[in-house]
């Protein structure tokens, strides 16, 4: 059952990403486009376009009835859906399973295991893997207290109806338990009208590492090492890097043994990720498996070698995985920084604009994942990341050298941009350090968004040199005024 | 030629010059002679002012200069004095909550005639897949909630008005 023709069912940097690799292993291509979207690097890349309707441009993209019948239409006999939109919808796959096209993914069974966080939190925690301990007051109410109490401390109450962080409290202490538990019922009362409660442990300053597995659907699974994705901003990653500046050799070796097991035990097709909580004391909990590529592959393929969209192919193509477990080494330090389209100084607001000039970086070790072309224009139909820088470097110190200096000429005008923030990031000590949380980014807020040295005067000269009707009214002034220092209109 | 630029927060008043030899641009407290000329990059130049020589990029956008220059990309505003000026009659920026970006409205918290503080939320909009709150720019009352919820609305457009600020 080899790939002849592929259809991406997705856009932007991770189609044309996918795209390259597809077209390398000889396969004929194809991408979605709604009618209203601008061309993109994908649209490039791809033997055939296929325009795509809807009422929007991400309802379009998430039309299952309307992306199978195109799949069949082209003659395509495997889909890929990158990330994002269709990416874990069971009902997807179940539909191409039907029409008789491939899914480059895991089975509908596992994508539904695995996107429902009560049921996959209890598959895992059955199959002997960490999760982080907690009680559910509806499993037993009269002993909600006493189990809670087992959880240990510091533990937060969440209302069971909740959301949004309200109505959770940290307890600290024991003698505080109970009292906190009758504050929050009444709470959760109060807002959601529902004053059912659970408990779960606290994590202080977690991070979040996550690992990259793969499996054939045949009972070989293999893990691809960690990546470290603790800088997040709106909860959303920003910055993830490999290896993880957290883990000695042992915990490694632990993170990535467990993240393969669980994948092994659902007998895992394909690409996914387990991502898992990891507290300041070593510990670390499951808290949820992504049945997809990730955002942020790249940094596993700079230090593995490794192209996780052939393995992909490979896998759905019937061909197995490339590699054993003992062939898979990481090399040297990997970094990606998502170029987003937003504002920093202003809450991480959506910017939207032209895109007046585009140069994007390249040299020695610096990949860029782009979704974007030089005279594209920014919308706010579809996320603000534009596109991912990617660095390598021999070790961390060299790749945060190479990305700050990548990230300082990745010049993008017309929209704003985060890479000033971004650079600032790299710059902080705590980052350089390796000494950060899933907080970092709101604790050094300040920090990160400060001004740096003021240029405004040459700032105001190049927009007044380059306005060229003013250059030119005051080029027109008779020669006699323009000695005159301070002329004005 | 009196141009006003806003780079940040912060809005600055300057007069392009010629001397006969360089062009000054001359700010309240300070004047810089300058010259800019092509490096031959796209969007590529060199500025030469006092403080030396800065390899650059510049697009000019239609409100805005985009300048990347030092590893770094700023914004320079350019603000159409006249209109700073109509401003100032009837209703001043600080009355009005612009769009920030084209969106749509999720929810509406007041309406005409509430009174509001500082930093109370408005409306929820959404953009992007993001939802932002808007808060009030200062105490006041609402004179004027233009959209409703589920309403799309363009960039800049007037999302709130309050009643003009008695003296």
């Amino acid at each position: 059952m080899s790939i002849s023709k592929l259809l991406v069912a997705n856009r932007g940097e991770i189609a044309a990403r996918v795209l390259r690799t597809a077209k390398a292993r000889g396969v004929a291509t194809a991408v979605l486009r709604h009618a209203s979207e601008q061309q993109g690097p994908a649209h490039l890349i791809a033997d055939e376009v296929v325009t795509i309707e809807g009422p929007t441009p991400v309802a379009a993209y998430l039309d299952i009835p309307q992306i199978v019948e195109v799949a069949q239409k082209i003659g395509a006999d495997a889909v890929h859906p990158g990330y994002g939109f269709l990416s874990e919808n069971a009902a997807f796959v179940a539909a191409l399973e039907e029409a008789g096209v491939t899914f480059v993914g895991p089975t509908s069974e596992v994508i539904d295991l695995m996107g429902d966080k009560v049921r996959a939190r209890a598959f895992v925690e059955e199959h002997g893997f960490p999760v982080a301990p907690s009680a559910i007051e509806d499993d037993d109410p009269a002993s909600f207290v006493e189990r809670s109490r087992a959880v240990g401390y510091p533990l937060l109450i969440k209302p069971s109806a909740g959301g949004g962080g309200k109505g959770m409290r940290v307890v600290r202490e024991d003698k505080a338990l109970e009292s906190e538990i009758e504050t929050a019922r009444r709470e959760g009362e109060r807002y959601f009208g529902d004053g059912r409660l659970f408990v779960e442990r606290y994590i202080e300053r977690p991070r979040h590492i996550e690992v990259q597995v793969m499996g054939d659907g045949q009972g070989n699974v293999v893990h691809f090492w960690e990546r470290e994705c603790s800088i997040q901003r709106r909860f959303q990653k920003i910055i993830e890097e490999t290896p993880s500046p957290a883990l000695s050799p042992e915990q490694r070796q632990e993170i990535c043994d467990t993240a393969a097991g669980i994948a092994r035990a659902v007998n895992y097709r394909g690409a996914g990720t387990v991502e898992f909580i990891y507290a300041q004391d070593g510990a670390f909990y499951f808290l949820e498996m992504n049945t997809r590529l990730q955002v942020e592959h790249p940094v596993t393929e700079m230090v593995t070698g490794f192209d996780l969209v052939a393995e992909q192919l490979r896998i759905a193509a019937g061909e197995g995985l490339s590699a054993v477990q003992d062939d898979i080494r990481q090399t040297g330090h990997s970094i990606e920084l998502r170029i987003c389209a937003e504002d920093a100084t202003e809450d991480f607001r959506p910017a939207i604009g032209d895109i007046l000039l585009l140069d994007e970086p390249e040299g020695e070790g610096v990949r860029v994942d782009s979704g974007i072309l030089d005279g594209g224009k920014v919308t706010t139909d579809f996320d603000p990341m534009l596109s991912k820088l990617i660095v390598y470097g021999p070790d961390r110190a060299e790749a945060i050298a190479r990305a700050r200096h990548a990230v300082q000429n990745y010049v993008v005008l017309g929209v704003t941009t985060n890479t000033g923030y971004l650079d600032a990031i790299l710059a902080h000590p705590d980052f350089a350090s390796g000494d950060v949380s899933t907080g970092f980014l709101a604790e050094q807020a300040e920090t990160l968004t400060a001004s740096g040295e003021d240029v405004n005067d040459l700032l105001m000269a190049v927009a007044a040199l380059s306005d060229e009707r003013l250059v030119a009214e005051v080029m027109q002034i008779p020669e006699v005024h323009r000695r005159i220092g301070g002329w004005r209109n | 030629m009196r141009r006003i630029f806003q780079i940040a927060d912060n809005e600055a008043e300057c007069w392009l010059t010629h001397d006969g030899r360089s062009f000054i641009l001359n700010t309240p407290d300070n004047a810089l002679s300058c010259q800019l000329d092509p490096s031959g990059r796209p969007g590529g130049y060199v500025l030469k002012a006092r403080r030396g020589v800065h390899e650059l990029r510049l697009a000019v956008g239609p409100e805005a200069t985009f300048v990347h220059m030092n590893g770094r990309t700023f914004e320079v505003g350019r603000v159409d004095p006249a209109e700073r000026l109509a401003g100032r009659d009837g209703a001043t920026g600080d009355d009005r909550l612009l769009a920030p970006m084209p969106g749509v409205v999720v929810s509406v918290a007041v309406k005409p005639g509430d009174v509001v503080t500082e930093g109370q939320p408005l409306l929820v909009i959404e953009s992007m897949k993001l939802e932002t709150t808007l808060t009030a720019p200062r105490d006041g009352v609402i004179a004027e909630m233009p959209f409703a919820e589920g309403d799309s609305f363009g960039l800049k457009d007037v999302l709130a008005q309050l009643a003009p600020e008695e003296e």
